[in-house]
């Protein structure tokens, strides 16, 4: 349970980690090179963001009829769909169906919506074994850890700590060696991927005009997922939804470039149904789980458009503050300036207020999100709607800045009083100060204001002269 | 033309020299310019934090000080998109100030904006500088212009030798209230921002936005940097003649 | 107006109201309509989207495209003639050292209906173990396999593969090299082209319960741009994690 003072201590050790901090520093700054250099093949980025942008928000604000045709096509292809109206349901449906099938042991592909809702644990103890098969999930599984990041969850991990869980989980001989240990994972889970019962996938995008889910993966274990096992679910919140077949290209166009600088994904996965009848191989079964997980709170509201989020991870890579604190501070499945608004929004402001505070606004990420979602804007008004459970001090102080900037005779004593707060260490700069001052010199010095303010140099010699 | 200067809490208060910047750069291009004595702070410290009812007070002492005047002209580009953009969102509400707000809104100007579009004036043909320069570009100046902009004035003034930081939009971790309820991130940010700066090589930081100089100016100190800031007003002072050069 | 501000939408009310099973997927829905009911929707679908997407138009030099796209992808393009593409493939497999080779073309490629025995008998000719079996025991021991394509997209270096009748969607998955044939003729230009085709095979079906069948489209289709990588370990680009290793395409031209 997320509370201000348990993020201020996340906080705390995560900007002390210096190891994390740099794996970050190198990982996301050259995300943003690469994303930038392939948007800008691009022939009219800012046209197709606008037109993502415009369809995402036409599907949400007219979410009922697109739904009912998703799920028509979806059953009319042949396969089933159930709702879940939050995490518990997911669980409970997905468990269930595992059930009916006897399932022991299912496969997942990465799935943040999964995450969200605690799939694994719910399975676990249901009794089916549940294996990671993303390489960056898999080595979180194994080395009982959380990701850190929405794309590439292990941004975090160096090449030591990762050996280490692969030999002690596989058996195999130490390796740091990324080939080999990629190649490790490669053969212990193609043996995993025969004898799976079940496969887990999200989806990046449901087709409403024909029930397709549209699957963006890199390695083929999202294609391993959907293909090998008898019953494929895939997990997919309401708000993933696109009108139509010619709209996924203006999606895909921005995804992979956003995501990782590719021009797409190396798989992307178009499913209508289960196999049919002809089919030499494909899940008997397609199970789409619709969530909605506190996602319809948000429609026809002045929240809606975070909904737009396509999960390609383009604000995190690009955020100052993301990129000191890693993935793990933020306490939640969605780090990075999206994850300061939905998490609070999905799951409880009181909780996850402090998120929202957490930023700069410096907007970088408003700059590369695909689908135009104005962050910023949203954090500000997040922080207005979590006003009453801001700190006393500052509630007190903000009124305070408000008086006294309500007199210019007011405003001048405090111009008067500001130097004689601070101590001149000698050089015309302080060290410290009581209150926000100490805070602020926590990391710099502040200039011992001049002697004459504007204003008093206006009156002094600028008014007059011409 | 008349023009009255918004010249903002900081500036007034940590800057003044570029607020007589300001001023007379605006004089030298044929401007008249009052100083509405009664202004004090636009909120945007109290906007941002989520205080709008308090922000909102401010917004309507702000707009009649401002109301007689044709134009107004301010220094910091995040104080313009205040006045712009949220003082209109914040009373939209009410039938008194809607009207009100949205007419200042229309005749506020970001300084290097009001230089160009009113007054038409190429701001690299004068400007020169006699030693390196690199540049900060102020996350919250891309509502009025963007670094591609900075960037070329600055790379087609008269003299210049322009080192470029290896990120032209880098955070420095000011953020208004950011930087102090979070110093912690606060203050790593802003040491990636000040290595980004002292790699370039140049000593001379282009920084139009108080709050930024403040935060970057007081990091370098704490750091024993060798940098040094100035907003773009002083520089065209500066070189116009209109003001001493200050090292 | 945000519609929130009248009547706050509490999802977790009607939660514990919701038919189970199958009727809890209409109840939502009807949920949802009534809560958005008077909330008046002000973005519209945008109907012309070619202008702003696309990249690649039809009178580009679509072989060329094609070439140099795949090859930025780490696709291998090996051009071939009607003539010649048999042994292209026996050279790639031959670099590959592969032995036991999935055989898995569309009786509809452009290649022909011969072209299965063709190549089989071919291959076999020259040593190797060809197959069309495609059952697990095949699959996951095969060295190669040897697909036909629906299409191929220019933009992208794409090569689309979709399941069907005597398709397996692990041939191009399963076996660590796949070599891909594309004919000329199967190029489209851009990744509009391709999705516009789909959509016109669906039916462009208005908004409402469905009118046209969806299960015109194959149950499952691969756009495959590049060999199966990740970046996921310190950020060290590897290939062949879960798919293949080795992607080749033999671009057959008249």
């Amino acid at each position: 349970m997320s509370s201000p003072t348990a993020f201020r201590q996340r906080v705390s050790e995560a900007v002390a980690d210096e190891r994390v901090v740099r794996a970050v520093h190198l990982a996301t700054w050259h995300k943003v090179d690469a994303c930038a250099e392939s948007m800008r093949q691009l022939r009219d980025p800012e046209a197709i963001r606008e037109l993502a942008a415009q369809i995402k928000q036409h599907t949400l604000e007219n979410l009922p009829r697109y739904l009912e045709q998703f799920v028509a096509q979806v059953e009319q292809s042949g396969g089933q769909v159930h709702f879940a109206p939050d995490a518990d349901a997911a669980r409970r449906i997905i468990c269930d169906i595992a059930a009916q099938h006897g399932a022991k042991l299912a496969v997942k592909a990465k799935s943040m919506t999964s995450e969200e809702v605690c799939l694994n644990d719910a399975l676990e103890a249901a009794g089916v074994r549940t294996v990671e098969t993303d390489l960056g999930e898999f080595i979180v599984q194994i080395d009982d850890d959380r990701p850190s990041h929405i794309v590439t969850p292990i941004i975090h991990k160096d090449r030591q700590q990762i050996a280490q869980a692969m030999a002690r989980e596989t058996g195999c001989e130490y390796t740091e060696d990324a080939e080999e240990l990629t190649a490790v994972a490669r053969r212990y889970l193609r043996g995993i991927f025969r004898r799976c019962d079940l496969g887990i996938t999200g989806v990046n995008f449901g087709v409403a005009e024909s029930g397709t889910l549209c699957v963006c993966t890199n390695e083929g274990n999202g294609r391993m997922s959907s293909t090998r096992p008898q019953v494929h679910v895939a997990l997919m919140g309401i708000e993933k939804l696109v009108p139509r077949l010619r709209d996924l290209p203006v999606f895909l166009k921005l995804l992979a470039r956003s995501s990782t600088g590719q021009p797409l994904t190396v798989y992307t996965t178009l499913i209508t149904g289960p196999k049919r009848a002809d089919d030499p191989d494909g899940p008997e079964e397609l199970h789409v789980v619709l969530l909605d997980n506190g996602r319809s709170d948000l429609l026809a509201g002045e929240f809606a458009e975070v909904l737009r989020c396509i999960r390609c991870g383009a604000c995190l890579n690009v955020c100052p503050v993301y990129r000191n604190l890693g993935g793990h501070a933020y306490g939640s499945v969605y780090p990075g300036p999206i994850g300061s608004l939905v998490t609070p929004l999905l799951q409880g402001l009181d909780e996850h207020a402090e998120l929202p505070r957490a930023s700069s606004l410096c907007g970088a990420c408003q700059v590369v999100c695909p689908v135009k979602i104005d962050i910023p804007g949203l954090l500000v008004r997040l922080r207005a709607r979590t006003r009453s459970s801001q700190p006393l001090l500052k509630r007190v102080a903000v009124r305070l800045w408000k008086w006294v900037m309500k007199l210019p005779t007011r405003y001048a004593w405090a111009q008067w009083w500001l130097p004689r707060l601070l101590r001149d260490c000698g050089d015309g700069w302080a060290r410290g100060g009581p209150g926000p001052l100490g805070a602020w010199t926590h990391s710099r010095d502040l200039p011992i204001p001049p002697k004459q303010s504007f204003r008093q140099l206006w009156r002094k010699r600028l008014s007059d002269e011409r | 033309m008349e023009v009255a200067l918004f010249v903002t809490c900081l500036t007034d208060t940590f800057f003044p020299r570029v607020g007589e910047a300001v001023v007379r750069v605006l004089r030298h291009f044929g401007c008249r310019v009052e100083f509405p004595e009664g202004q004090t702070c636009c909120g945007q410290p109290a906007f941002n934090s989520g205080f709008h009812a308090e922000a909102a007070a401010l917004a309507r002492r702000m707009i009649p000080i401002f109301e007689p005047h044709e134009q107004v002209v301010t220094p910091s580009a995040s104080c313009a998109t205040m006045v712009k953009t949220h003082f209109p969102e914040l009373l939209a509400n009410e039938v008194r100030w809607r009207e009100a707000a949205e007419r200042l809104a229309e005749k506020t100007y970001e300084f290097t904006t009001f230089l160009r579009q009113r007054l038409d004036v190429d701001i690299a043909a004068h400007l020169s500088f006699d030693e390196p320069v690199t540049f900060h570009f102020p996350c919250h100046a891309r509502e009025a212009y963007g670094p591609e902009d900075l960037h070329n004035w600055l790379a087609h003034s008269k003299q210049v030798d322009l080192c470029l930081p290896e990120h032209a939009d880098l955070c420095c971790g000011f953020g208004g209230v950011f930087a102090v309820d979070y110093p912690e991130i606060s203050g790593p940010m802003l040491a990636d921002r000040l290595e980004d700066l002292a790699a370039s090589g140049a000593r001379l930081v282009i920084c139009n936005e108080g709050g930024c100089t403040l935060s970057l100016a007081g990091g370098a100190h704490r750091r024993g940097l060798p940098l040094r800031f100035k907003h773009i007003a002083e520089c065209l002072a500066e070189s116009l003649g209109l003001m001493e050069p200050e090292r | 107006m945000n519609a929130d501000q009248n009547q706050p939408w509490n999802s977790r009310a009607w939660r514990s109201e919701l038919p189970p099973g199958r009727a809890a997927v209409t109840a939502f829905i009807d949920a949802l309509r009534r809560r958005l009911r008077d909330f008046e929707s002000r973005a519209s679908l945008p109907q012309e989207l070619e202008q702003a997407v696309r990249q690649v138009i039809a009178g580009d030099d679509l072989p060329a495209r094609f070439t140099q796209a795949a090859a930025s992808v780490g696709l291998q393009v090996h051009p071939a003639s009607p003539v010649d593409w048999m042994s292209v493939i026996g050279d790639i497999l031959r670099k590959h050292e592969a032995h036991s080779v999935v055989v898995q073309l569309d009786t509809d490629s452009p290649l022909g209906k011969r072209a299965t025995d063709d190549l089989g008998n071919r291959l076999t000719a020259d040593g190797f173990a060809p197959t069309t079996a495609v059952d697990d025991e095949t699959l996951f021991s095969a060295d190669a396999a040897v697909t036909s394509v629906a299409a191929a997209i220019a933009e992208t270096g794409s090569v689309v593969c979709p399941s069907g009748p005597g398709l397996a969607r692990g041939a191009s998955l399963l076996p660590p090299v796949h070599v891909a044939i594309v004919h000329a003729s199967e190029l489209v230009p851009d990744l509009c082209d391709y999705f516009d085709g789909l959509s016109a095979a669906v039916g462009n079906s208005p908004l409402g319960p469905a009118s046209s069948s969806s299960t015109s489209l194959p149950a499952n289709i691969n756009l495959i741009t590049g060999p199966s990588k990740t970046a996921d370990i310190e950020g060290i680009l590897v290939t062949g994690v879960h798919g293949p290793r080795h992607v080749h395409v033999v671009l057959v031209s008249p």
